[in-house]
């Protein structure tokens, strides 16, 4: 049985809502040079200025147009967001499948060796990493993605060993398909929804924690990051500059991971049939 | 079911904290001793005290004896020496360590409680208004970040309103005494520990109330109420209780979110805890409080599963030595 998952996804509320969301952020993102009107990187002499016709949400502490600044974060952001989503998905699907697949010792090895770094608290493991490496955008991806699959991998092993013993792709075999065939034509593509769930939880953990490290002060200055700009802000908590510098910024950034976690929720709830029922005669009434 | 991982398994994470620790500056290119000592070492570096460490951490042996003298060192609570604040890292963590575990502590009791209530009663009204209207906000709430949510509050009710205190978690040179200063701690833990239960609550609350939702159907419930219960009753003691198990085999992982959420929280509300602690010793590049605090904390929540787990067994005697999992 089948599930088209995009209908399931558009037809749930929260769904539609995080599609129209991330749509918003991607549009931004896209069209930023345009809608821009001052290089957001580009120091002026009039710093800390109130909201003007110049300057929609005013100027920071070295002169920079935030609202140009704003635009410009939603470019980093779901950089990071694509960048870690398809890493940590590469990384889940290749080790949790492979797990799956051979089986044996190299299974049990591996499996160990997941709970364990589940219980470790991944994000201060990054902390500590990134203090040392000071990482650029893509260095974070990598750090972010190699350090936060195991979940992922868990998900796929356990979907991967249900699949293999699917009449399918018995069937498949009986006809003298090979491994590499019976994985390309018949596992990844039944992994798929799992795959795309653990892409958005990816997705929304590499957002939250690249702004996470950012608000902490480990980013690369040169590049334009939301959460950079709030660690920068709050040091002017005491100024009204927080009603245009904070507020709209840590709210872009709750916008687009609410987005994420709207999708990823509605997509869940497809994909769990005792959920999917209830949801629908919640939504219907 | 889920298993349980076993001693084995939390030995693995343990030795994987300890080679991090050691490999992580060993490998980083530049001056493995100011990546060791941290950058403050410089200044008062003289030739002497350069014979001295690089004797002290073993940097002219090989990697394996290094890693013997780092071993002995951990084994006698020799965390390294932070030449930032002039003492021994153990000293200075232990002194923002019971904040942090104030915190951490009456927030995890505080959100459990409260996700498990709201999502027993929203579960128990699924598709009524007052479960749309619960699961909106918490969704909704999803997406803040947690230094967001703590921003917000700390600009409303400190800033905007001021009549909650802005920073600290004691009033300094007050002098206050007993109950005074009990309060005075209180009235300073409310925004921190508002803020960090906000941003952990959307988590345990879906997973109660999807669990409730199932629980609900089970065959049970309808004893239950066939037996003419009260509706509190087969609500709380026959299906809430059953569905709250999930809550608490989670216990460790949430301990976990919950200490790194204190991190960005403390910072907010310049909290004197651990995660405030992390945060000067990131700007000053004070390497040995950084190893310091990552071991400690990571040590920390692995023991909070150990313990979650070895509690758990005797709750739910149905888990225990399953080993379905691994049966493949």
């Amino acid at each position: 049985m089948h599930i088209n998952y995009w209908r399931e996804l558009t037809r749930s509320n929260f769904g539609k809502l995080g599609l129209v969301l991330l749509c918003l952020v991607l549009v931004i993102a896209i069209f930023a040079p345009f809608l821009a009107r001052y290089d957001p990187g580009e120091p002026s002499l009039s710093i800390l200025m109130p909201p003007s016709f110049a300057h929609l949400l005013g100027t920071n502490d070295i002169g920079q147009d935030i609202w140009s600044r704003l635009l410009c974060g939603a470019k980093n952001t779901l950089l990071v967001a694509l960048g870690v989503g398809v890493f940590t998905t590469l990384l889940s699907t290749v080790i949790g499948a492979s797990a799956a697949l051979v089986g044996g010792l190299y299974d049990r090895i591996l499996m160990r060796v997941i709970d364990a770094l589940i219980v470790i608290p991944a994000f201060i493991v990054i902390i500590l990493v990134a203090a040392y490496v000071l990482p650029n955008v893509w260095t974070l991806i990598f750090l972010i993605s190699i350090l936060t699959w195991q979940g992922g991998a868990r998900l796929v092993r356990a979907q991967t060993l249900s699949l293999k013993e699917r009449m399918s792709v018995y069937a498949a075999r009986t006809f003298g398909a090979n491994k590499l065939y019976l994985v390309i034509r018949h596992i990844i593509p039944d992994l798929s929804p799992i795959l795309f769930a653990v892409f958005i939880h990816s997705a929304t953990r590499g957002v939250f924690m690249e702004a996470g490290l950012a608000f902490l002060g480990i980013a690369d200055i040169s590049t334009v990051s939301w959460g950079l700009m709030m660690h920068h802000a709050l040091r002017f908590y005491y100024l009204d500059v927080w009603k245009w510098w904070l507020i709209p910024t840590g709210l872009a950034l709750s916008v687009t991971i609410m987005a994420l976690v709207f999708i990823g929720h509605a997509f869940e709830t497809a994909m769990d049939p005792r959920l999917r029922k209830m949801e629908q005669e919640d939504w219907q009434c | 079911m889920r298993k349980i991982p076993g001693i084995g398994t939390y030995a693995i994470a343990f030795l994987i904290i300890l080679v991090l620790i050691f490999l992580l500056p060993r490998m980083m290119p530049g001056d493995p001793l100011t990546a060791i000592c941290g950058e403050e070492v410089l200044v008062e570096m003289t030739p002497e005290l350069r014979t001295e460490l690089l004797h002290r951490f073993a940097l002219d042996e090989p990697l394996w004896s290094q890693f013997f003298v780092y071993l002995t060192g951990i084994m006698h609570g020799d965390f390294g020496y932070s030449y930032y604040y002039n003492a021994p890292v153990l000293d200075i963590i232990l002194e923002a360590l019971p904040w942090t575990l104030l915190l951490v502590g009456s927030s995890l009791l505080l959100s459990t409680v409260l996700s498990i209530v709201i999502g027993i009663e929203s579960g128990w009204r699924r598709g009524k208004i007052c479960d749309k209207s619960l699961l909106t906000t918490t969704m909704i709430l999803n997406g803040f970040p947690n230094f967001f949510i703590g921003i917000i509050l700390l600009l409303f009710f400190a800033v905007y309103l001021g009549c909650l205190p802005l920073q600290g978690a004691k009033t300094p040179y007050s002098g206050l005494a007993g109950i005074d200063s009990m309060l005075d701690i209180a009235r300073h833990l409310v925004l921190p520990l508002i803020a960090l239960t906000l941003a952990q609550i959307p988590g345990s609350y879906l997973l109660m109330r999807n669990t409730m939702i199932t629980t609900l159907k089970e065959p049970f419930v309808r004893t239950a109420k066939a037996k003419g219960l009260s509706e509190v009753a087969v609500r709380y003691k026959h299906a809430g209780r059953n569905a709250m198990l999930p809550i608490v085999t989670t216990t460790g992982v949430r301990v976990g979110i919950i200490v790194t959420g204190a991190l960005f929280i403390e910072i907010i509300f310049s909290y004197p805890g651990v995660g405030l602690l992390t945060y000067n010793s990131l700007f000053m590049r004070d390497y040995p409080i950084l190893q310091g605090v990552f071991f400690i904390v990571a040590v920390f929540v692995i023991l909070a599963n150990f313990v979650v787990d070895l509690l758990y067994t005797k709750i739910d005697p149905r888990i225990g030595d399953d080993n379905t999992e691994y049966a493949h």
